[in-house]
């Protein structure tokens, strides 16, 4: 794994929203070992955030800590589009499937023929990002696939990633049974950092992918 | 002459012989319409149609995330939301069972299925009806939580609804009667679903 340090030249500002999901009253799945989906959410966007940061990201997060009373799903959304973010990650897990599932939004992008001055309802507010948000989770599926992690890249109707108008993935982390039948459960440490680097080696590529915003049409 | 005692003697006999032989009569209907009672083709609680048909359910696979269609046979009630119902619960409960790709505890999963013509069809969308799937909520209580698995058993309903009732062209659900966020945490079930076929295979990362 190349672990050369940020090139010389000025890295553009690429803003990573990263959403710990659930907190608070809604403890989300319940996992293993007595482990809440919120506290692993959590700490697997505290492993991340130290990757991305160390690779020049810069981040919004919705929560560093499990608060008393959590954001709502449209209040994350709210800080993701205020933040102008260049990419999102909303970060789950779960203990049914295997490897760890990339989604994306199951809104269409909007109709050419309607125009670009079309009002975008709120809860259609990623279909404009379709695109950009299915080359996002290829990225990341790729990065993951080289790290021999199973993968598999669905979409879903989901919130806040139906109301983002950031490229937007979520990132489900569900146990990894091996071909031979050994089980890893999600709460495995060494299991949850190779997941956050391949996430990173992702992010980096894609940042290095992304047409300057000047150059877009 | 025979004495007046001795007739009256005879009559009684008589009567009483007629009466013995009605209640003998009478007695053994009963017993033969006891006896016969099992052979009687009518159903006791009739369904409308106690024959089987094909229908096609769309199962889901938590491994590779698929939704796969299946023909199986069996009988369903005629009438169209006892239908609905019936086929939403048969799906529901085949996940149950110990082989399940997709497993969900069993029990009672639907308490109706409304089927109402849609009183605002998308723009552009041929007009339809719109499936209400009213479920209850100890299925949503007893339900794995995670986006995928919330999500295919959501895309699993639509499939086999669709499948079955072409006419329906979007499906809402309720729980408990009331509107609900999500199924366990995750899939929305404020959203209004497009009917559609549902068949999912999905396919892995490609470099290029
Ligand atoms: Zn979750």
């Amino acid at each position: 794994m190349n672990r050369v340090a940020p090139a010389q030249q000025p890295l553009p500002r690429t803003v990573i929203f990263l959403d710990p999901a659930h907190g608070g009253p809604d403890p989300g799945a319940h996992l293993p070992n007595n482990l809440l989906e919120k506290d692993l959410t959590l700490a697997f966007a505290t492993r991340l955030r130290a990757l991305l940061a160390s690779s020049g990201f810069t981040m919004v997060s919705t929560r560093d800590a499990d608060p008393t009373v959590s954001f709502t799903t449209d209040q994350r959304a709210e800080i993701a589009n205020h933040g102008h973010s260049n990419a999102c990650l909303v970060l789950h897990a779960t203990s049914s499937g295997n490897g760890v599932h990339v989604i994306t939004s199951s809104l269409t992008p909007p109709n050419e023929l309607d125009g670009p001055h079309t009002t975008v309802p709120w809860n259609a507010a990623q279909s404009a990002s379709i695109p950009q948000s299915l080359s996002l989770a290829n990225e990341i599926g790729l990065s993951l696939q080289r790290a021999k992690i199973p993968v598999i890249l669905s979409r879903s109707s989901l919130r806040p990633l139906d109301n983002l108008t950031c490229p937007a993935v979520a990132i489900e982390i569900s146990p990894f049974t091996s071909p031979d039948g050994d089980r890893t459960p999600v709460t495995d440490a060494t299991y949850q950092q190779n997941i956050a680097k391949a996430i990173a080696a992702a992010l980096t590529s894609w940042r290095s992918r992304q047409i300057p915003v000047g150059a877009a049409k | 002459m025979i004495p007046r005692y001795q007739r009256i003697l005879f009559w009684s006999l008589v009567a009483g012989i007629l009466l013995m032989a009605a209640f003998l009569l009478h007695g053994c209907e009963q017993a033969h319409k006891r006896l016969a009672t099992p052979n009687d083709p009518t159903p006791i609680a009739a369904p409308t149609s106690s024959s089987t048909e094909d229908v096609t359910l769309y199962l889901a696979n938590d491994a590779d995330a698929s939704i796969t269609p299946a023909t199986e046979s069996f009988a369903l009630p005629q009438e169209p939301s006892a239908r609905a119902r019936a086929l939403i619960e048969h799906l529901l409960s085949t996940y149950s069972l110990p082989a399940s790709a997709h497993p969900l505890q069993g029990g009672a999963a639907v308490d109706d299925v409304f089927l109402l013509t849609d009183p605002q069809p998308a723009i552009g969308a041929r007009p339809g009806q719109l499936a209400v799937i009213n479920l209850r909520g100890s299925f949503l209580d007893n339900h794995p939580s995670g986006i995928q698995v919330e999500t295919l058993t959501v895309q699993s309903i639509i499939g086999t609804l669709h499948a079955a009732f072409p006419q329906v062209t979007a499906i809402r659900f309720l729980v408990d009667g009331q509107p609900h966020d999500t199924l366990a945490g995750h899939a929305d079930l404020l959203h209004t679903y497009p009917a559609t076929d549902t068949t999912a295979k999905p396919i892995p990362p490609s470099g290029n």
